[in-house]
């Protein structure tokens, strides 16, 4: 009855089950929005996972979360943003346009007032653990490698803007407590 | 009416002469509303400048306190490029004024032309009015929204956001409202109204006079629409987008900085967890690939060309000779040659034939060509030669 799938159904499953985000510029993306009811009730009865399909990416989350990484690539992008924007560049531009060298970014890390932060990181606090974490996030296409020592951000980096935002929204508010994790995005940012 | 006795070269010539302490006392009146007493005598205890600045009527008093002149306050905020920027409120009373004025000079007698005229000039100036307001605001909104985008006064990313929110709300949406020409109640709408009133009574007003202050009143609006129109597109085209910009950015900024406090805190982003292990997924192929490249050193690589590779193979004449002086008379030489160097070496170069070969031109050698003109082939490793039958023997 494989006729009754859609079109590359194997790889949607096998990618989105990897903790990948697929974004809009693969086929299977197209696929998933045709088939976003279908999909959203296959993973939430099969492994009672919510999918988030977005303009730009869609992806799996479950209450069972890899928080170490999460936690991670929010430190980093925390640090990356704060430097960017000190080096008196746009950051969400570079984000979204910018290619990153390695050697850029050991520099910001290397000389960043949150220093302690990054060295207290197993994945972030030198160069080959970098490389490491580099790796995690091409797999999980956060990133997107365009050489050896160099790579682009993917749209997927916006789920951690806007957790940021988050944050910002509600201690304006005077709310302490922030629950980014739980609720799912809006973004609604440029 | 001024009662000013001074020339006007005088007083301009004060002005550049005690300008910074001129300045200064305006920096009092921007900051404190008025210019205390106790200001005034401290920058007068220098040069006492108190008379010139009361008998120019630059300053005025207030109660014990001074302020400078709204027309010199006007004119030192041009020439510093320090203006302030006006409520859209007030822009907006110029709705009110230009439509008074509109009905007035629309329900004028035509033979009432002496003030028609008047109406007319007085219009104009009022739009002149607005359009220096709006211009004087979209300037200083852009000048103050690079300053803050540049964070000059390095104030805090929410204090950012709370200034870009506020300019939003209180000042770049109202004044683009007062600009949309297409919203029926603003001033942009009002004065196309009246530049199609001007247009209809330039060609067709009986009195030639008035007609041309109309057509002079037309051309003006015009302009003035032109240029309402790029100081709009300025505000949606550049200062919203860039307003917009600072205030996202702040916000992640200040939010990034409030997780970078405790990271540990908050509750990041939920991600899928990599669900069971196999060793065959591809997975733990890169994870193992990681872990060696975390300790693989890199050594630099070297290229060098094969045949200094390999040990130079070097021409012993001497020897080749004997051997062959041992073996004449030959009856075909080349034959000879190859099987020389066939049974010394596994692969034979060109090279080494061509050494070999060299053989021939020896004095104590008598050459013979086969007169038949025979030839035969010999391989090397990089082609075949067809080489004539060599007969030779010592002389």
């Amino acid at each position: 009855m494989s006729s009754s799938y859609p079109k590359e159904h194997k790889m949607i499953v096998k990618d989105l089950l990897d903790g990948k985000f697929i974004l809009s510029n693969d086929t299977k993306y197209e696929i998933i929005r045709q088939f976003e009811a279908y999909y959203s009730e296959f993973f939430q009865e099969s492994f009672e996972y919510k999918m988030i399909l977005k303009s730009d990416f869609v992806y799996l989350i479950s209450n069972d979360s890899n928080e170490n990484l999460s936690r991670d690539i929010s430190i980093f992008l925390a640090v990356l943003c704060y430097e960017l924007d000190k080096d008196g560049r746009n950051f969400l531009d570079s984000l979204n346009f910018n290619e990153f060298e390695h050697e850029q970014i050991d520099q910001y890390f290397e000389n960043t007032s949150y220093k302690d932060v990054i060295q207290s990181n197993k994945q972030l606090r030198d160069k080959p653990a970098r490389i490491n974490f580099y790796n995690t996030l091409a797999r999980r296409n956060i990133i997107e490698k365009s050489g050896d020592d160099r790579f682009l951000f993917t749209p997927a980096y916006k789920v951690f803007v806007e957790f940021a935002q988050e944050i910002a929204k509600s201690k304006s508010a005077g709310d302490e407590e922030v629950t980014g994790g739980s609720k799912e995005p809006d973004y609604s940012m440029n | 009416m001024s009662n000013i006795q001074a020339e006007p070269k005088t007083i301009l010539r004060f002005l550049v002469q005690h300008f910074d302490a001129i300045a200064e006392l305006l920096q009092e009146q921007r900051k404190e509303g008025v210019i205390k007493v106790e200001f005034l005598n401290k920058v007068c205890a220098v040069t006492d400048i108190r008379l010139q600045l009361t008998e120019y009527r630059i300053i005025s008093s207030v109660k014990s306190d001074y302020e400078i002149r709204k027309v010199y306050e006007d004119f030192l905020s041009f020439i510093i490029g320090d203006q302030r920027i006006t409520l859209p409120e007030t822009i907006e009373k110029y709705h009110d004024s230009i439509t008074k004025l509109f009905l007035q000079m629309q329900y004028t007698a035509p033979e009432d032309t002496a003030i028609l005229g008047e109406r007319i000039t007085e219009l104009q100036e009022e739009v002149k009015h607005l359009t220096e307001n709006v211009d004087r605001n979209t300037n200083t909104l852009l000048k103050e929204t690079r300053e803050l985008k540049a964070n000059v006064e390095r104030i805090d990313y929410l204090e950012k956001v709370k200034k870009a929110c506020f300019w939003i709300d209180y000042y770049i949406v109202p004044l683009n409202k007062i600009l949309d020409i297409n919203k029926f109640d603003s001033v942009a709408s009002k004065l196309y109204e009246v530049s199609f009133f001007a247009n209809e009574k330039r060609l067709n007003f009986p009195d030639e006079p008035t007609r041309l202050k109309y057509e002079k009143l037309y051309e003006y609006l015009i302009l003035v629409n032109d240029e309402l129109l790029r100081h709009s597109k300025i505000l949606t085209h550049e200062l919203m987008p860039l307003i917009e910009r600072i205030k996202t950015e702040s916000l992640i900024l200040s939010g990034f900085i409030q997780f970078l406090k405790k990271p540990n805190k908050y509750d990041t982003p939920l991600l899928l967890k990599d669900k069971r292990v196999y060793i065959y997924n591809k997975n733990v192929y890169f994870n193992t690939l990681e872990y060696f490249e975390q300790f693989y050193n890199q050594e630099d690589v070297v290229y060098e060309d094969n045949a200094a590779a390999s040990e130079k193979w070097v021409f012993n004449m001497d020897r080749y000779k004997a051997t062959l002086r041992k073996k004449l008379p030959l009856e075909n030489f080349f034959e000879w040659c190859s099987k020389e160097l066939d049974y010394e070496f596994k692969e034979v170069e060109s090279e080494k034939f061509f050494s070999l070969c060299t053989l021939l031109f020896e004095d104590d050698i008598k050459i013979e060509v086969d007169e038949a003109g025979k030839r035969q082939r010999v391989h090397t490793m990089e082609a075949t030669y067809m080489v004539p039958r060599i007969k030779i023997e010592k002389i």
